[in-house]
């Protein structure tokens, strides 16, 4: 066996998870048949629990142009879009030297990732809370 | 987390795969080969890719089946240092945590990347357990199974794989040894940082 290049590309989770998708692995029992093999499926399993399920190419493709006018690292991108991180806090983490290079743009960034990038499903559910409560007030309101 | 590494090996393909057409077989074989294991400094191979090109088709003398280099690109799972990834705890013992991400379970959190300050408190629910406690501004804040563990990779390393010693180890060393599974790619994690360690902490 010889190795020809042992790096030739950074692939994102969500790249992944569309290969697999791809091969025909699925979240219903019936497509547990499909020229998949457990471990993949293993692989599949955790992806669909991250924000990767949720994601498409074209808001990759758009992150990524968004991301440029902060002048982030590959590796800090890839970070963002694999983690989808929704607060200050969780961005402090994963971009080095945040305070020195992102000053007051930490805010706005974390605006452009809520907006452009769709949340992981375990993030969903506490949203879909806050919008009932929010409509049976207006009710209120309105009565 | 996942890269694509390019392999050009030789590849044997058994008789019984004739009828097939060639590209399925191969890619058969190659993930029979090749998936789930780990490469040294390549990392946790997940699944074939694509193949690049497929060379050859001799059959040696004295062989049954046909011999073909084969160029082909493989997903990797290999955590670079510094990625923040988030994972299940798995188990919690006086030396640190054990994180699990389903497909892969070797990855610790030794003692001294823990959230400092902390203690640990003895878990009854766990046998052996032991359930670490962060402490910051008088709170006690407890690492348990309920939510996922965000941690970041601090080192991965390939340890060789063991040689056999039963000339010299006594017996009891010798249990010890068979209980814990040789691991061939271990990935050490730091939750010592701001936006680390269970999600709960930080919402």
């Amino acid at each position: 066996m010889k190795i020809l290049e042992s790096s030739a590309g950074a692939l994102t989770n969500f790249e992944v998870l569309d290969l697999l998708r791809s091969r025909g692995a699925g979240k219903d029992p019936t497509c547990v048949i499909a020229s998949v093999s457990p471990s993949e499926f293993k692989v599949f399993d955790y992806l669909e629990q991250t924000a990767a399920c949720n994601q498409t190419k074209e808001i990759v493709h758009k992150f990524v142009d968004e991301c440029k006018k902060y002048d982030l690292a590959k590796a800090e991108i890839l970070n963002v879009v694999n983690m989808r991180p929704s607060s200050a806090v969780e961005v402090y983490t994963i971009i080095e030297e945040c305070d020195s290079r992102m000053e007051e743009k930490i805010d706005e960034f974390v605006e452009t990732i809520a907006q452009i990038l769709p949340p992981p499903p375990s993030q969903e559910q506490p949203g879909e809370e806050n919008a009932e409560s929010k409509e049976e007030s207006k009710e209120e309101t309105a009565n | 987390m996942f890269f694509l590494s390019e392999i050009e090996h030789t590849l044997r393909l058994p008789p019984h795969l004739l009828n097939q057409p060639l590209n399925d077989a191969i890619k058969g074989e190659l993930g029979s080969l090749f998936l789930d294991k780990v490469i040294e400094k390549l990392g946790l191979c997940v699944s074939v890719y694509d193949i690049r090109s497929i060379k050859g088709g001799f059959v040696f003398p004295g062989d049954g089946a046909s011999t073909y280099t084969v160029s082909f690109r493989l997903v990797m799972f290999r955590p670079f240092v510094g990625e923040v990834i988030s994972a299940r705890l798995k188990e919690s013992t006086k030396d640190g945590l054990r994180l699990s991400l389903g497909f892969f379970d070797d990855i610790y959190v030794p003692v001294p990347l823990l959230a400092s300050p902390n203690h640990s408190e003895p878990d009854p629910g766990l046998k052996d357990g032991v359930r670490w406690v962060w402490e910051y501004d008088g709170v006690n804040y407890p690492i348990d199974g309920t939510d996922e563990i965000r941690f970041r990779v601090h080192n991965v390393s390939y340890p060789p794989i063991p040689l056999d010693q039963r000339n010299d180890s006594d017996e009891k060393e010798l249990e010890q040894k068979v209980s814990k599974p040789f691991a061939p790619m271990v990935v050490t994690g730091s939750i010592d940082s701001d936006g680390l360690g269970p999600i709960s902490w930080w919402v």
